[in-house]
């Protein structure tokens, strides 16, 4: 299979697709004020080519921060579709993810699911894992942003766009990247939380807003910030999912993701990221003899963090090595069904 | 009309629908409190399981500073056996020493004893001395006497000669010599006794002096003896060291083996705790993907109800 990315810094969207024929599934990303321009003109350039699209900010070899970025696939067989509702009830679209899942006839060995969410992402992944796990198909995916996606040629408020993409000339794996390490031996469970507003009341009984402050020796206006070194991490059997620190709330914290009643979080320091993404390359190296592409998606904080250390052009340089490498910065990340903060999750071809 | 009509019967449908789904409702309804209750035991069931990694770690710890205090034990048993190894050494020199000063006590009391017999010689010698004075100082009262019957002899031999007139006159004047002869013979004895009187005062304090002299080498010789005796206990009770010392290293051999029971049943107990440990963290890790599905469930169940209601 062969990726293609395109991009045009004035949201020319002729131009970010120059060179691309015969793709068998495109990624749109593009800018709120351009895309439901662009979500026509790709329909029309590329009719019944499965797509799926989302506002935010496109890479391969450099960032696009503006204009209008194309991902796309060849040499694939795929499907997009879109599960609407997706703050309410998602599962009433079940069926079409059913189908398409039928369709595509794939396995975890060979397919991968791609989503741009629009938001209560959550719900949505627990909805489109009941499906995907019964063939153990992986999902990589994030949340783009002003709520609105695309799919196939129309844009959706308050919905989840996802692609089936099958790999007939080689497997697919999913990868999540953390670059932050657990700090001490702080162990803590959630309780009094809120999972509509993102709220986190109290851990190990207390205060979860005075525990932060007690453990980090911090003001409550440096919170804030703090969530780029030291954010919470949810215990998920031996795996650890991020969670970001919003801010303050009395004297809860409020996150990027819900935390439930009876989770049990660590706190986290920033490791060497650099040495973290120089080991993800070398695992990608060590489970693919070649690589055909990987698309994957950023978190906007660690965006923001690459680009405070001057690392982001490197970063990019690095993944490179791996072969074509695109991908886009999102609100939030998906790896499988778990929904996770600052961190992430690419999906490689052979 | 139409439209009211059509609006009624909307309203009429979807209250007969929630009537026919209030089963339903109540089911989900139910769901989500046994839910809420499986969350709130998971809640304490994770706290107790912190706990009881709490209280293993804090035991295992325990264990842990206890098994390093018998190996320090260990190294106070080796130091006691190195110690009363020493003993031996000690020993040997002590017999080694001892020996040596019962060679030069053997030789003091050779030495004594030939002092002894010197002193034995010199009291013969002395007696015999005292013998020789006795037989001088009897010749010189014989001396005395011959001198006085020569004075005697010489007076009547001037009366004699004074009877005979002019031809004694010869004869008197070596009567009067023979007499003044007999007079310096009598001096002569009077100071040879006075020098003999001053040797026998000599002779006697030298002789109380070699009496006590003797007196004091035959207590010496028998503290040399009793000495030599001692000296021979002291050995005695060096070997009696080495015993104790044979004893101690048994002891310490013994007390090591039991260490060496104590730390292997320390050694297992750790490999029990340690899988007691990783049981504890696979539990917890268990217990966090209960989190995982508790969500999912919530996520599930939240959609419930605003599908029937649509």
């Amino acid at each position: 299979m062969r990726q293609f990315f395109g991009t045009n810094q004035n949201g020319d969207l002729k131009e970010a697709v120059r060179g691309l024929q015969n793709p068998q599934m495109i990624m749109l990303i593009s800018n709120q004020g351009q895309f439901e321009g662009h979500v026509k003109k790709l329909e029309e350039l590329f009719p019944k080519v499965p797509s799926i699209g989302c506002i935010g900010m496109g890479y391969s070899s450099r960032m696009a921060e503006r204009g209008v970025s194309v991902i796309a696939f060849q040499g694939v067989s795929a499907v997009a579709n879109v599960l609407e509702q997706a703050s309410l009830v998602p599962v009433k679209y079940i069926g079409r993810l059913k189908q398409d899942v039928e369709a595509v006839n794939g396995s975890q060995k060979d397919t991968i699911c791609i989503d741009f969410c629009s938001g209560n992402d959550a719900c949505v992944l627990t909805t489109i894992h009941s499906v995907l796990k019964h063939r153990n198909i992986s999902l990589v995916g994030g949340t783009g942003d002003a709520g609105m996606v695309s799919a196939n040629g129309q844009i959706y408020q308050d919905a989840v766009a996802y692609a089936l993409v099958r790999n007939p000339n080689g497997k697919v794996k999913a990868y999540k990247e953390n670059i932050y390490r657990q700090m001490g031996n702080y162990r803590f469970i959630a309780s009094k939380t809120d999972k509509e507003k993102y709220i986190l009341g109290e851990l190990n009984g207390r205060s979860a807003r005075q525990v932060y402050q007690e453990i980090l020796q911090v003001s409550e206006q440096q919170i804030l910030t703090q969530t780029f070194k030291n954010p919470f991490g949810k215990l998920s059997g031996n795996d650890i999912c991020i969670v970001s620190i919003k801010e303050v709330n009395g004297n809860a914290l409020a996150c990027f993701r819900q935390v439930n009643d009876s989770d049990v979080l660590v706190m986290l320091e920033l490791d060497d990221f650099r040495k973290v993404v120089k080991r993800t390359i070398r695992q990608i190296k060590e489970d693919f003899s070649r690589v055909s592409a990987v698309f994957s998606v950023n978190c906007l904080f660690r965006y923001k963090l690459f680009c405070e250390n001057h690392y982001m052009q490197e970063y990019l340089g690095e993944m490179g090595t791996l072969g074509n490498h695109a991908g886009f910065v999102g609100y939030g990340e998906h790896y499988n069904n778990q929904f996770v903060n600052q961190s992430m999750t690419c999906v490689v071809f052979e | 009309m139409a439209d009211k009509k059509k609006a009624w019967h909307r309203l009429r449908d979807k209250k007969k629908t929630e009537k026919d789904l209030s089963p339903v409702l109540h089911v989900t309804g139910s769901l989500k409190e046994y839910r809420q209750e499986l969350v709130s035991k998971e809640v304490e069931s994770l706290r107790e399981l912190g706990r009881v990694s709490s209280s293993f770690g804090s035991v295992f710890q325990e264990t842990q500073d206890f098994q390093e205090r018998l190996q320090d034990f260990e190294q106070t048993f080796s130091g006691i056996d190195q110690v009363s190894g020493q003993f031996v050494q000690v020993k040997e020199e002590i017999a080694q020493s001892v020996g040596q000063v019962q060679d030069r006590v053997g030789d003091l009391k050779d030495s004594s004893l030939e002092v002894e017999s010197h002193f034995g010689e010199m009291r013969a010698t002395f007696d015999d001395f005292q013998a020789a004075v006795k037989e001088i100082k009897s010749c010189t009262g014989k001396i005395i006497s011959i001198a006085e019957q020569t004075n005697i002899l010489a007076l009547n031999a001037s009366i004699e000669a004074a009877k005979a007139g002019e031809q004694g006159k010869g004869f008197a004047v070596v009567a009067v010599e023979v007499k003044r002869l007999s007079d310096q013979i009598k001096t002569l004895v009077g100071e040879v006794n006075r020098s003999i009187s001053d040797v026998e005062h000599g002779t006697e304090r030298l002789s109380d002096s070699i009496g006590n002299s003797q007196e004091a080498l035959g207590q010496s010789i028998g503290k040399v003896n009793e000495t030599y005796e001692m000296f021979d206990k002291i050995t005695e009770a060096a070997e009696g060291a080495s015993t104790v010392q044979a004893g101690i290293s048994s002891v310490i051999g013994e007390s090591r083996a039991e260490l060496q029971e104590l730390c292997a049943f320390f050694d297992r107990s750790r490999e029990q705790y340690q899988k007691v440990v990783g049981h504890i963290s696979r539990a917890s890790a268990l217990g966090t993907t209960k989190s995982a599905m508790f969500e999912d469930i919530d996520n599930m169940l939240s959609q419930i109800l605003p599908l029937i209601q649509e």
